[in-house]
């Protein structure tokens, strides 16, 4: 005389039930969020469009960008910065309205950070500039982006890869990238 | 076996005199005993400089103060013939350091500038570190540390702020020296000259007691002081190889 | 599932739901944080992101006047470092200057106008409006003046100098009141007198000690609070080793070790206020072996006829060999310096001890010459008059208040409820004035008493100038400038004083908009006082390259003629025997406040780095001490952290014992410093003030405070109270970590080096 389990897995039929029930609520809720608030393409505070700007009308993106070349971090435009060029350019566009009411009450914008590295990293973009690397390198091919995703993980690993892959100097001693 | 013969070949290979010869830089320290008062400029300076906490006087009552530098001091004799010896201590930099072996992450190592150096977040907290160093400078947080604001303004943003369970230490102001070899880059030059990097300490010390330089470089001051026939290692004895070194004390009586 | 009923469907759907909530949840926390980047409107055009920019100006954290240069990033103070260019502190700093960024992000700064709404010292304060207070103190200042009652206000602000100081001039001259007073606890009011009597000088002159060979300090801590310590430090580390085969030697003389008794080669105690008599000991040793031979050598021999060997030793409790060992090593040794301070000059008989000092510095002939004491030129600006306040002044203004004579009192940046001794009233004085008004940046003991607080930038969100005293024997002028933008709505003292006067319609003898202008009018006179550079053709350049450079000046200093004292100076030459309040049988022991390392007179302890740096001799924080000679604490009975009462005629305060090996028996030493009541949550409820016991004892000749005149007698009372240090073992036990070398190794090398490592390579850019 055996001891059989069906009876025992017929009482728990309704709790197993429950659990994958759940699960599965589990992977399409995760998923949806995924792909309906992604945290790698954020929404901007104005939808700025680099498709149009670096891509459609070729602006360099050191133009805009400028710290990059010589300081640390590339910065973002000021709003002073847009209006540079959209006092004259596309004024009644309603994007265009909103910025120059930014700029008329002094504000900054409020831009959304996509590509942030932890604290205790030191990247200077700098001294990248200067090693003629390209910007899509890391940041990817922005200039067909409306909205921009982070495509680069920018984790560890892709920092040594191309620090062996181009024979940077000391570029795996741990010191050069962590303060 | 074969793993033990390899940590002892690496061993020996690292032990081996003139190891850190081939590399670029050796960053070293001397402090002349004969100069330095124990003003503790020096101990500001780096809290200033590292975003070293503030741990409030229950931590200090139990041993967790964070500063980098201290000063040590050794009263000799008694009254009325008595005098008290400073000396600065801090992160000895060693060429053969203790530390550096008994880390099982490897977050304390040596790199090729002869700094010894920690990375935070590779830390797990063993604090195994600690234990070993004799000069008993490693520093371990306890705590995630807070500043009432608006101070946090003042922390510098070229340092990294440690978190609660990792270790740290005296780095040279390793940001410094990074931005000199950048400044050094800009200006198309190969190396740091000397006298372009100081750690804050040396800066501020107001009796100049303090020299920070390459070693490889023979016109370099620090290069010069090590040539002082005062100049030893404390706790030489300990063969630990340090990238600080104390110029002797005078004493009239001595 | 056709068996599924109504209530377990029910159920799944609940489960799906909770699982697709917690998945949404759990993909969320996955996510990094949303970060923001949020640029400038209009880009500022002194910075740039992610590159530091550094502005040059001066440090106010005490009277030294050193010079600095501030590292900002992204328009905050990161970081301050000595201005290599400028000759006081040569691109050094000391601690206290450091921690300047937390006098600035103080958590406890006082953010905006306050009025008081409770009752005095509640701390009862109703925010107000710059608008509404400035209009109406302007109002009541102009009803007082007009109506001729101007007199009644009284203005008392720490020590300020440069136009700062003529701007409070010009303003109370024009109120027609003369209780403008400056009141530091420091202010070496004694050391003024004595070099105006001896040498006939108001400056202070320039104690040069990189270049000495033998300096004898009489009680002076010139590397701890001492006048300007980073310059001695300086000094110090050269005159050590920084020439070829010379090591310059030096002796302190003290009751207690201090942080420059430490350092130096040689530390003798001398009875507490007997220094001066050992200074006329050594003066007539030198004297009879021959060692001056001026041609009132008989004025002389008679003015020291009363310090022979025996009786100066059995007043000093130096032996009489020590002495003569002494007087001989000074003479022989040239050049050499005596200098004179601290507990010296702040006892009963503290001017003719320092007249006895400088006398030493007479007789070997060290006046006026390298290594010796070079007399200064007047500052290149500011007020002639000095308006120091000493005690007695202090007692005055009390006297004052308390005759209701004073209608008025504006305090600025002085904290005198704190630093006078309560035995001097000063805080019940204050009761009588019917208004009191506080330009203090934090809620000190005396801003608590203020009926209106505005409160002023710190230094470093402010435009002022500065002329360093003692200067560096030629002529210093230097500019500090605001680097950061104010962090709330505080103003600079110089504009809140430029504000009143406008809106008390003196715009005619106040015609600049503000402090910047001011200064720029000014400086057009300092600049037409310099000898004219091609390379600066007209006033915006100069102004631009002075705030750019953060200092102007000479470089050279230009020697002295001979020097030769009155002879009514000579005969005046004697010591009297120190007098103490507190009789010694009842109170035993002389008590010796020093000013502690990091706090200072007690204006550091609301910062935190300063309360936990330890302290330099001790390796105390956070806290009050009483040091006592280790024979004492076995006479007492006590042992470290023992409480006992420290008892003096007019007060007595507890503390904990810690047994000092380098203090004689009889004295027991205090670190000013703690002991604040208020002053924020840094500074409040850490150990005691020893100001409070002191007897409002005077010096005759300046009414300064004799701090070090007060006897007190300890009783253990039987309490404890651990004290919290940051030390290991107090010995070494042959560890050999401090390692000693005889005179002559090594000695000299590395000078060169260390003059090369003193160009830092700055970036300045001004605004």
């Amino acid at each position: 005389m055996g001891v059989s389990i069906v009876p025992t897995l017929r009482v728990l039929k309704p709790a197993a039930m429950m659990v994958a029930v759940g699960f599965v609520g589990l992977l399409i809720g995760y998923f949806a969020n995924a792909a309906f608030f992604p945290g790698t393409t954020p929404v901007q505070p104005i939808e700025f469009s680099h498709a149009v700007h670096a891509g459609d009308y070729e602006i360099p993106c050191l133009y805009c960008h400028t710290e990059a070349r010589r300081s640390p971090s590339a910065g973002v435009p000021s709003v002073n910065k847009c209006m540079g060029c959209h006092a004259i350019v596309a004024t009644d566009s309603p994007l265009i309205r909103e910025v120059a009411r930014y700029y008329e009450n002094n504000e900054p914008i409020p831009w959304v950070k996509i590509h942030d590295l932890p604290d205790f990293v030191h990247f200077p973009h700098k001294r990248h500039v200067a090693a003629g690397l390209e910007c899509q390198e890391c940041h990817g091919p922005v200039e067909t982006m409306d909205r921009v995703t982070r495509m680069a993980p920018n984790e560890m690993g892709q920092c040594l890869t191309c620090h062996r892959d181009s024979e940077v100097e000391h570029g795996i001693d741990c010191l050069t990238c962590h303060k | 076996m074969s793993l033990i013969d390899d940590f002892l070949a690496r061993w020996r290979e690292y032990r081996a005199p003139g190891y850190y010869e081939e590399f670029d830089y050796h960053w070293t320290m001397t402090v002349d005993l004969d100069r330095c008062t124990g003003c503790e400029a020096c101990v500001t300076a780096c809290q200033a400089e590292n975003n070293t906490p503030i741990v409030g006087e229950e931590a200090i009552a139990r041993g967790r103060h964070m500063q980098w530098m201290r000063i040590e001091r050794y009263w000799e004799g008694e009254y009325p013939d008595v005098k008290l010896r400073a000396i600065p201590m801090f992160c000895q930099h060693c060429d053969a350091a203790p530390c550096e072996t008994v880390c099982p992450v490897s977050a304390t190592y040596h790199n090729q500038d002869g700094l010894n150096a920690q990375i935070y977040n590779r830390c797990i907290g063993t604090r195994s570190c600690a234990v070993y160093c004799p000069y008993e400078v490693r520093y371990f947080n306890y705590n995630n540390h807070h500043w009432d604001a608006p101070l946090e303004q003042q922390l510098n943003p070229d340092v990294s702020v440690r978190e609660k369970g990792v270790m740290e230490k005296c780095t040279f102001c390793i940001q410094r020296i990074r931005q000199a070899k950048d400044a050094a880059k800009d200006d198309g030059r190969r190396r740091v000259q000397d006298g372009e990097v100081q750690p804050a300490c040396v800066q501020t010390c107001p009796t100049e007691a303090l020299v920070f330089g390459d070693r490889k470089d023979p016109e370099s001051g620090v290069s010069q002081m090590l040539g002082n026939e005062r100049a030893y290692t404390v706790l030489e004895e300990l063969n630990t190889d340090p990238s600080v070194v104390y110029l002797k004390k005078v004493e009239a009586d001595a | 599932m056709p068996n599924v009923d109504r209530r377990h469907f029910l159920k799944l759907v609940g489960a799906g739901g909770v699982g697709a909530g917690a998945g949404f949840m759990l993909s969320e926390s996955r996510k990094h944080p949303v970060e923001h980047l949020v640029p400038y409107p209009v880009p500022p055009e002194e910075f740039s992101p992610g590159i530091a920019t550094w502005y040059n100006s001066v440090c106010s954290m005490c009277s030294a006047g050193c010079g600095i240069s501030v590292r900002t990033r992204e328009g905050r103070a990161k970081k301050i470092e000595g201005n290599p260019a400028h000759p006081v502190s040569q691109g050094r700093l000391c601690a206290l200057g450091q921690s300047g960024l937390q006098a600035l992000y103080n958590p406890d700064r006082i953010a905006g106008p306050l009025v008081r709404a409770g009752r005095r010292g509640e701390l009862e304060f109703d925010p107000t409006t710059w608008e509404e207070s400035l209009a109406e103190l302007a109002n009541q200042l102009e009803l007082m003046r007009t109506a001729g009652r101007g007199g009644g206000v009284a203005l008392l602000s720490g020590g300020v100098r440069g136009h700062l100081a003529s701007l409070l001039e010009l303003f109370m001259g024009w109120l027609g009141s003369d209780r403008l007073l400056h009141y530091d606890f420091n202010h070496p009011a004694t050391l003024y007198a004595a070099n105006e009597r001896f040498f006939g000088e108001s400056e202070l002159p320039y104690y040069d000690i990189e270049n000495s060979r033998y300096v004898l300090s009489f009680g002076a801590d010139f590397i701890g609070h001492w006048l300007s310590p980073v310059h001695h430090g300086l000094g110090f580390g050269r005159s050590r080793q920084a020439r070829d085969g010379i090591r310059g030697r030096f002796v302190q003389i003290e009751p207690r070790m201090s942080l420059t008794g430490a350092a130096a080669d040689e530390w003798i105690a001398a009875s507490p206020g007997t220094e001066g008599i050992l200074a006329l000991g050594i003066a007539r040793r030198i004297v009879d072996q021959g060692g001056y031979q001026g041609e009132d050598l008989d004025a002389w021999q008679a003015a020291l006829d009363a310090y022979a060997p025996e009786s100066v030793a059995e007043q000093t409790g130096v032996a009489a060999d020590t002495v003569a060992r002494l007087a001989d090593s000074f003479a022989e040794t040239q050049p050499g310096l005596a200098i004179g301070g601290g507990a010296t000059g702040n006892h009963s008989n503290g001017v003719d001890a320092l007249v006895a000092v400088n006398a030493l510095n007479h007789l070997v002939g060290n006046i006026g010459v390298e290594g010796g004491v070079i007399f200064n030129p007047p500052p290149a600006f500011g007020p002639t008059a000095s308006r120091q306040a000493s005690l007695a002044r202090m007692l005055e203004l009390a006297e004052d208040a308390r005759a209701g004579r004073i209608e008025l009192l504006i305090v600025s940046n002085a904290n005198p409820v704190f630093n006078l001794p309560e035995a001097a009233g000063f805080a019940e004085a204050l009761a009588e004035i019917p208004q009191i008004v506080s330009l203090s940046s934090f809620l000190d003991e005396t801003t608590a008493q203020a009926d209106l607080i505005l409160p002023s930038n710190t230094y470093l969100e402010s435009w002022g100038d500065d002329t360093p005293a003692p200067g560096v024997g030629f002529r210093v002028g230097a500019v500090s400038q605001p680097v950061v933008e104010p962090l709330y709505d505080t103003r600079a003292t110089g504009d809140i004083v430029l504000e009143l006067a406008h809106r008390m319609g003196l715009d005619l003898a106040f015609p600049w908009p503000n402090m910047e202008e001011y200064l720029k009018y000014s400086w057009r006179e300092v600049w037409s006082s310099g000898t004219p550079d091609p390379a600066i053709p007209d006033f915006d350049t100069f102004w631009t390259s002075v705030v750019r450079a953060g200092v102007w000046g000479d470089d050279t200093r230009a020697p002295s003629g001979e020097f030769a004292p009155g002879a009514n100076v000579v005969e005046g030459i004697g010591v009297a025997a120190p007098e103490f309040a507190g009789a010694e049988g009842e109170y035993p022991f002389a008590l010796h406040p020093y000013l502690s390392n990091a706090l200072h007179d007690g204006r550091g302890a609301n910062l935190p780095w300063m309360q936990e740096l330890p302290d330099a001799l001790t390796g105390v924080v956070y806290g009050t001490w009483v040091e006592v000679n280790p024979v004492t604490a076995e006479q007492l009975g006590v042992q470290e952290g023992d409480v006992v009462a420290i008892e003096s005629p007019a007060g007595s305060i507890e503390a904990p014992v810690l047994v000092y090996p380098a203090i004689m028996p009889g004295v027991v030493a205090m670190p000013i410093g703690q002991g604040h009541e208020q002053y924020g949550r840094y500074a409040h409820e850490h150990g005691v003030n020893p100001i409070n016991v002191l007897a409002a004892q005077t010096e005759p000749d300046t009414g300064a405070l004799a701090w070090a005149a007060t006897r007190v007698r300890l009783v253990p009372t039987g309490g404890r109270e651990d004290l919290v240090k940051v030390s290991g073992e107090a010995r070494e036990l042959g560890r050999e970590i401090v390692q000693i070398a005889a005179v002559g190794a090594g000695a000299g090398a590395g000078g060169a080096a260390n003059a090369r490592l003193n160009s830092i390579p700055i970036t300045v850019v001004n605004t």
